[in-house]
């Protein structure tokens, strides 16, 4: 079932057009992933999604009802939660705080259910357990990823987007980041995960669309992308081959 | 060493004045990234808002300041939809010029209403104040202390430990990533205009019986709660608290042992210092960030 929809969506930022008319879906349960170089368009297709982009025509659907135009926070709390690159991570709140705000868009909810749900995202992401009490500022790039992946889980979103997770990170910590996004979907989340590191996504992914300057240049399972030579070459470098 | 120690007493309560507009300049900086140059009349209109409810309509004086100060939260709502919300989108130097604008606005409606003649309002006790030591501590100081520190910690109480003050913290940290955790950070900003506004209309109404009430009050006191803004650290809450005491104490010691006429100048002295030695100010923010 289509949980997400994209229909030739549009977007500007000044007097560009960033994305061209793009159709992307995203099914209930599944990791899409979008590739592509720097420029092609993948951030501002999160950022469309979550409102923050002024000038977007074409349509938006999740689960079959429009949130174009919507504010930001009105399609948070329709369910999309959004992890920005950068990790975003408040940085004079402590771990415990971000996280705890990142179930902003569910009304009040009472503090033990708070701490349960906060309990299970330490579960998750064991080390954030022993630096609940620290600063976002004093955090390395990869508990920084950590904090801001379990504050977009707060949110119990219906979609979760990642926007570039691995960016900045030791290989090891890449690793662990991507069994974490794994993790998501086997809990039911659908997450559609933006990224450079090509064959990390499409490690995890169900399918992926390689996006050229605002245009989705090709889409398919993990399988048919890797066996594409002109994706192959242009936009999953050596990486491909492996 | 008698004097000395009363006059620390009287410049800490200048200085908690200047701490209180201070910190409404912090927080919408913070908040909103906006430096409000209509905070001093804000205790302006605060101090009015009690000439009306106390002198006006004689109602008892803590009521009337309880009443003025929630009027002054409802007039920062409207002060920002007037300034803030319309220009929000085109960057920091329209919002300033806008607030410029509604201070000079503010002085000349209260012109109008009230004339240029000063309002006189008692002070909170009818006691003068008590001896303590060697220093007396006058009624009206020691209760712009006392309520000073109370704000202080309500505002730590708010800020470090509701969810709401950790909404709008973050806010003040990241307003794009407040709102797609769905923080509503619209209503988090007017709540730091109405906070603000409660805050400087509330610095006015405890340095009333101290200045009088005139059109005229909120220029100085703005200006010199903006230098302790500099002089703690720009967009410093605690450089905003420990700027606003050290410039009241040294302009009242200024006035006292070196000269009266240049009383508003040690303060101004005292932030040139600072701008050529510290310019981070006490507490080290630094202004290209904020910008």
């Amino acid at each position: 079932m289509k949980l997400l929809e994209l229909r030739t969506l549009t977007a500007r930022y000044g007097a560009g057009d960033v994305l061209k008319g793009i159709d992307i879906d995203v099914d209930e349960g599944e990791i899409v992933a979008l590739l592509g170089a720097n420029g092609a368009g993948k951030s501002t297709t999160l950022r469309a999604i979550s409102g923050l982009v002024p000038h977007v025509a074409g349509d938006i659907l999740l689960g079959g009802k429009s949130i174009l135009g919507q504010k930001t926070e009105a399609i948070v709390r329709l369910g999309i939660s959004h992890v920005p690159e950068g990790r975003r991570v408040f940085p004079g709140l402590t771990v415990r705080e971000n996280i705890v705000l990142g179930a902003s868009n569910r009304g009040r909810l009472s503090r033990a259910a708070m701490d349960r749900e906060v309990g299970e995202k330490f579960e998750l992401f064991p080390d954030l357990h022993r630096l609940r009490d620290a600063l976002g500022w004093t955090l390395s790039g990869g508990q920084l990823q950590m904090v801001a992946v379990a504050r977009g889980l707060m949110a119990q979103p219906r979609v979760l987007l990642l926007d570039e997770p691995s960016l900045g990170l030791a290989p090891l910590i890449v690793q662990q980041v991507f069994k974490i996004i794994a993790q998501i979907r086997e809990r039911g989340t659908t997450v559609l995960l933006v990224e450079q590191n090509a064959h990390m996504a499409l490690s995890v992914a169900d399918r992926g669309y390689v996006l050229e300057t605002g245009r989705v240049l090709v889409a398919g399972s993990p399988t048919a992308l890797w066996e594409d030579p002109q994706v192959r070459a242009a936009y999953l470098g050596g990486l491909a081959a492996g | 060493m008698a004097i000395f120690l009363q006059l620390l007493f009287t410049g800490l309560g200048i200085g908690a004045i200047y701490a209180l507009v201070a910190l409404g300049f912090v927080l919408l900086i913070r908040a909103a990234s906006v430096v409000n140059f209509g905070q001093g009349q804000f205790s302006m209109v605060g101090a009015y808002l009690l000439v009306v409810c106390f002198n006006v309509l004689g109602l008892p004086y803590l009521l009337s300041m309880l009443i003025a100060v929630i009027l002054m939260a409802g007039f920062g709502v409207l002060f920002a939809g007037a300034t803030y919300w319309p220009l929000r989108h085109r960057g920091g130097l329209p919002v300033i010029i806008s607030t410029i604008g509604a201070s000079i606005f503010l002085e000349n409606i209260v012109l109008v209403l009230y004339g240029p003649s000063p309002e006189v309002l008692p002070g909170l006790f009818d006691s003068p104040g008590i001896q303590v030591g060697p220093v007396f501590m006058d009624s009206q100081y020691l209760s712009i202390l006392v309520s000073a520190t109370l704000l202080v910690i309500l505002q730590y109480v708010i800020f470090e430990k509701t969810l709401l003050g950790k909404k709008l913290q973050a806010t003040s940290q990241d307003k794009e990533m407040a709102s797609l955790l769905g923080i509503p950070v619209a209503m988090m900003i007017l709540i730091t205009f109405a906070y603000s506004a409660a805050l400087g209309g509330l610095a006015g109404m405890l340095v009333a019986p101290v200045l009088f009430v005139s059109v005229g009050m909120g220029g100085l006191i703005a200006l010199k709660a903006f230098a302790a803004n500099i002089i703690g650290g720009y967009g410093s809450i605690p450089g905003a608290i420990l700027g606003g005491l050290a410039l009241g104490v040294a302009e009242t010691m200024g006035a006292s042992y070196i000269s009266v006429p240049y009383k508003d100048a040690f303060a101004f002295f005292m932030l040139l210092m600072f701008l050529m030695v510290r310019p981070q100010g006490l507490f080290g923010e630094k202004i290209s960030e904020k910008a």
